[in-house]
């Protein structure tokens, strides 16, 4: 289909892609059906036995692996892992139903309406779209794309922080759930979504950005132009396809200059809401307000932004390699910019190694970022922009299954949280995981999804703490870079609270709607040594130092279980909080190995 | 590699005042304190305390302080009034027109004059919101401004910009290249800053290290030296981690020393595993200590007592709350609240304990980056930004720390001075203001660019030898040239300062004269 049809009849080009996957997965299950499975609890699919590397070394192993890959193992993720291998599991996550954040929102916003009592003003607002982050992390079966889109959230940001995006949750939404299924498809789709989205448009001003006015000086708003390079593509500095940056002499070699901005800005031109009434040269219909004599398109705030001629640029268009004739329209203009932008040969190694980061280590070795980055230019198919091939990449190549003192990562706070809810029986009354936003460094997470403080995401890809172990050993620790006096108090009393069962906002039935059951841990409660190993299994696959668990062992016998029966009990799920929450805030956990 | 040299004698020099952190290659020269600077040896009997005020995003000087003279005028305005907002404000004298939008130039009326002992031969206003600082600059003389501040590796003409023909600071116009780049004279990455190394050579005067570089906002590289490490205080105070007062978790006192036990060390070994530990282990050493020596912030000389039987509640304290531009009630200010625990901090640094005689502290206010809708965005961030400064300034008279305490904004960069309808875009040389009792206020030190009229055919401003692409300001005073002058007044040797401003040397003027002899 072409973009302008597309753009006739508004339907959303992502949207469209989503639906092509979920016919391919409806073709899945009816093979499946057919193959008439009796057992209810069997995967719908049937895979041969993993061979060679693949073969998860232990349960250890395979749990290990889950943590890259997903919000955190399970034993019955586990078990699929043993299963499949890990190739054939990265396989079978891509058929899973695709959690809809969009259509979850919604849903919490009519129950929010419906409590009360219907009023207009009334709205769930942009906790509904963390909800929806929190159900799809805990409970959702597509924990591969979710992850992924997690990271890539983290990399193409916005921010409910703003407050224009903040007052527009709904396609926020929207745009995450493009992420996660772009996000497993091609780079150049991936990449033109982002930039037609009207929530980027809004959070990096190119919706309603005009074309220059040589009358009167105004120039071209060059927001978008500077990050879709700097951020989103090819970055700051030309790279080596294994991810070290290209040298002029002493210096490293810069990627564009500030007339390759002004150049691109002007492709930037023009782009606004979606509308009824479609443009033309002299009618400029719904650019300014998304709306003409009354009408306007009832999905603009998620519709691909469209271009209006009489606000794009005329001149000719020069930036790194492209020359764009003078009088080229805005698609067409477009659709240069962005084949320019996507052919980059910085683009493997920039996302490459930032999808390596997110999911494995924070300090790839250039090897692992080249493989990464061919697979990138190449699927071993002919195609360029592979994100499926891409991750699987990232996830199976050998440096991501060894273990030393310099590899993996800091984990994430909200991946900290993940993991201990999807590690126990943490449920919602609601269904909904209304656990809302964790931004205060004080007192919560100091990160929370689609909340951002900048287009610059909670960390830079490069940091360096300075003063550090990790600056002596020579290595980047993003995650460090939000990790402070402060924020480490604040995880510490937020994971005791948690641990509690503290957290959450209030539910259905008048508490908080996250539970915990810990009846298999309280079973352990009277031989602590027990249940210090099972907290080990579940959160650190096997890897608590020894002298690690004596001191959590110690703490939790500490705890007497004398006194009346209250007492005990009241003692023994205190000794199951303090062995969770130990491991929980001990650095070693803290540290993705 | 002169850079690298100076940063390594430097190093060398301070080697006597390390912890137990040396490496092998330093470790001989451990003992030598007359290696010591000239200044870290005074013994300084008096307190001094530099607080910077970053504003993340890149600050629109251009609309901050004025040129008001009849071309700069002419040229500002006919630039920056465009469709569909013009972000051009108004004439000095102009009357506020209540019934125009919120935050539009009609309704904040004219830019307000100010009047510099200096003044160049022109005239010079200040943004409407920005009448605490119109006072401080006219009658307080507590504020100075310095225009043109940038980046710099030498002096650098248009021409030789242009040809790049000199050295150049690496990825201008990019947020977090030229926020490291300001704090620390390096791109991302960068792990020293000037207010951190300036803690180096001054923290032997210190009783706890921990107490020399101080955050309300995050990792900030300006405060990180090379052993000086900052230290995070939150807004409202240290965090307890953990325990209860009783020093129990979970209603045992043994979880909660194992929970310290735990936290403070790794038994994995892994690299981010110690610094982690690292970082707890000063968050409860630190808090410890604070618990006792902290005052309350409802304190009258931080804060406002809450009604009887009432929590403090720092976002209803009439000291923390400004006048929003946007919808006319007064709202709490998150920016005077980090400047609440920065001036708690300094009431406590003589306290046992800290016993700090030389601070350095960081606070941000973000959303700088005015792309679009700059007239809201810009009233309410300088409302709060005026606010919060006169809150400062007020709360130091009230301490008699004024002579002690000075303070200085800084940012990513100027801005374009062409509009792109409703903004504005990434630029280089920006105002700044230095605010203080120590200050010589109510002057210009640097020299004020002209503003030029724009090309028909380019974007250049050729009329301006101060003006690049789209108007941005050609930096005509470095970063290195503010940053030696507030050393000088905090105690750092003329010598010292050419090791932490690495461009200095470059650079005649190394005393802008902005502040009093210490």
């Amino acid at each position: 289909m072409n973009h302008k049809l597309r753009q006739q009849i508004g339907v959303h080009t992502w949207a469209l892609r989503m639906a092509r996957g979920l016919g391919a997965l409806a073709v899945v299950a009816a093979l499946a059906a057919c193959g008439g499975s009796k057992d209810d609890d069997a995967p719908q699919q049937s895979f041969p036995p993993p061979t060679g590397s693949d073969v998860p070394a232990s349960r250890e192993a395979a749990a290990r692996f889950l943590t890259q890959a997903s919000f955190g193992p399970t034993d019955a993720s586990v078990q699929r892992v043993m299963d499949l291998g890990y190739g054939q599991w990265i396989e079978e996550q891509l058929t899973k139903p695709i959690t809809k954040h969009q259509a979850n929102w919604e849903t919490l916003d009519a129950v929010a309406k419906a409590a009360s009592g219907a009023t207009a003003s009334t709205t769930v607002g942009p906790d509904g779209v963390t909800h929806s982050f929190w159900r799809g992390a805990i409970a959702g079966e597509d924990q591969l794309r979710q992850r992924v889109a997690f990271a890539l959230s983290q990399i193409f940001v916005i921010s409910l922080q703003d407050g224009n995006l903040s007052n527009n949750p709904r396609a926020v939404a929207n745009y995450y759930d493009m992420l996660a299924v772009n996000g497993l498809g091609n780079y150049r789709d991936l990449i033109e979504d982002i930039s037609l989205h009207p929530m980027m448009g809004t959070y990096l001003t190119s919706l309603g950005n005009r074309k220059a006015d040589a009358k009167t000086g105004r120039v071209p708003d060059e927001n978008y132009a500077r990050e879709v390079m700097q951020l989103f593509s090819i970055g700051l500095l030309q790279l080596n396809v294994d991810g070290s940056v290209k040298m002029n002499g002493s210096v490293p070699a810069e990627t564009y200059t500030p007339a390759d901005i002004a150049g691109l800005a002007r492709v930037f031109t023009g782009w606004s809401w979606a509308c009824p009434v479609a443009p033309t040269a002299a009618n400029s219909t719904c650019f300014g307000s998304g709306s003409v004599n009354g009408q306007s398109d009832p999905n603009r705030l998620f519709a691909p932004m469209i271009n209006y001629p009489q606000y794009h640029s005329p001149e000719e268009k020069r930036f790194l390699t492209a020359v764009i004739p003078a009088n080229t329209d805005g698609a067409t203009s477009l659709k240069t910019a962005l084949d320019t932008l996507a052919n980059h040969a910085n683009v493997g190694p920039f996302l490459g190694r930032q999808l390596i980061q997110r999911l494995v280590t924070s300090n790839p070795s250039p090897a692992y970022v080249r493989a990464v980055a061919q697979v990138f230019n190449d699927n071993g198919s002919g195609v360029r922009g592979d994100m499926k091939a891409v991750v699987k990449a990232v996830l199976t190549n050998p440096e991501a299954r060894t273990l030393s003192t310099k590899s993996g990562k800091v984990r994430e706070p909200v991946l900290r949280l993940s993991a201990l809810l999807r590690a126990f029986s943490f449920s919602s009354d609601s269904g909904y995981y209304k656990i809302g936003s964790t931004d205060n460094p004080g007192t919560q997470l100091g990160q929370t999804v689609l909340r951002s403080p900048t287009v610059f995401n909670f960390y830079r890809p490069g940091y360096v703490p300075p003063g550090s172990s990790a600056e002596a050993a020579k290595l980047e620790a993003p995650e460090l870079q939000i990790s402070h006096e402060t924020t480490a108090a604040g995880y510490v009393n937020f994971m005791r609270d948690t641990v509690a069962g503290l957290m959450g906002q209030n539910g259905p039935l008048n508490r908080r709607d996250i539970q915990v059951d810990y009846a298999p841990e309280l079973a352990l409660a009277d031989k602590p040594s027990d249940l210090v190993d099972r907290v080990n299994t579940k959160l650190m696959y096997g890897s608590m130092p020894a002298a690690l668990k004596t001191l959590i062992t110690d703490a939790v016998t500490g705890i007497q279980l004398t006194g009346s029966q209250t007492q005990i009990d009241t003692a023994k799920r205190n000794r199951v909080n303090a062995a969770i929450f130990l491991t929980l805030v001990s650095p070693e956990f803290q540290v993705q190995r | 590699m002169t850079t690298h040299n100076a940063s390594r004698r430097l190093f060398l020099r301070h080697a006597g005042a390390l912890s137990g952190t040396l490496g092998a290659a330093a470790a001989p020269l451990a003992l030598n304190l007359s290696a010591l600077s000239s200044a870290a040896a005074q013994s300084a009997s008096d307190y001094k305390a530099l607080v910077c005020i970053f504003l993340f995003g890149g600050n629109d000087s251009i609309n901050m302080v004025l040129p008001t003279d009849t071309d700069s005028w002419t040229n500002y305005t006919t630039v920056r009034n465009q469709a569909p907002d013009s972000i051009a404000l108004l004439a000095p004298g102009t009357a506020v027109n209540a019934a125009a939008a919120a935050a539009s130039p009609a309704r904040l009326g004219g830019v307000l004059p100010i009047t510099p002992t200096r003044a160049q031969g022109r005239t010079f206003a200040l943004h409407p919101m920005m009448s605490t600082l119109q006072t401080m600059f006219n009658t307080d003389k507590r504020l100075a401004i310095l225009p043109n501040v940038g980046p710099l590796i030498v002096p650098t003409t248009k021409v030789q910009y242009n040809a790049r023909s000199v050295g150049l600071p690496v990825n201008l116009y990019s947020h977090n290249d030229q926020q490291n780049t300001w704090q620390s004279f390096k791109p991302e990455g960068a792990t020293q800053g000037w207010g951190g190394l300036m803690g180096d050579l001054l923290a032997a005067q210190n009783g706890r290290a921990v107490f020399t570089a101080i955050s309300t906002s995050g990792n900030n590289v300006w405060l990180s030296g090379q052993t000086v490490r900052q230290y995070q205080v939150g807004s409202n105070g240290a965090i307890r981690m953990g325990t209860n007062v009783n020093n129990q978790i979970y209603g045992s006192a043994t979880v909660g020393t194992a929970m310290k036990a735990i936290v403070t060390a790794t038994r994995g070994g892994h690299v981010f595993e110690s610094d982690l530990a690292s970082i707890s282990a000063r968050s409860i050493d630190a808090e410890e200590t604070l618990r006792t020596v902290l005052k309350v912030p409802e304190n009258p000389l931080f804060g406002t007592a809450p009604m009887p039987g009432a929590t403090y509640n720092a976002n209803n304290d009439p000291k923390l709350q400004y006048d929003n531009p946007l919808n006319g009630t007064k709202s709490f200010n998150s920016l005077a609240q980090q400047l609440q625990v920065v001036a708690r901090m300094i009431d406590a640094s003589a306290a046992s304990g800290v016993a700090a005689k030389r601070q350095v502290f960081f606070v941000s206010l973000g959303g700088f980056d005015t792309h679009d809708a700059q007239n809201r965005g810009h009233a309410d961030l300088y409302a709060r930004l005026a606010h919060a400064m006169r809150y400062f300034d007020t709360t130091l008279t009230g301490m008699g720390a004024l002579n002690k305490v000075t303070t200085f904004t800084a940012s990513d960069f100027g801005r374009t001075f062409t509009s792109n309808g409703d903004g504005t875009d990434h630029g280089w040389g920006a105002h700044h203001f230095v605010m203080g009792g120590a200050v010589k206020g109510g002057d210009l030190y640097g020299t004020f660019p002209v503003l030029g009229a724009k090309n028909a055919n380019n974007n250049n401003f050729d009329s301006s030898a101060d003006q690049l692409g789209n108007g941005a300001l050609l930096p005509t005073t470095s970063v290195d040239q503010l940053g030696a002058t507030l050393a000088k007044w905090f105690g750092i040797s003329d010598a010292d300062a050419l090791t932490v401003f690495p461009h200095l040397a470059s650079f005649t003027t190394r005393d802008l004269g902005f502040m009093n002899a210490g």
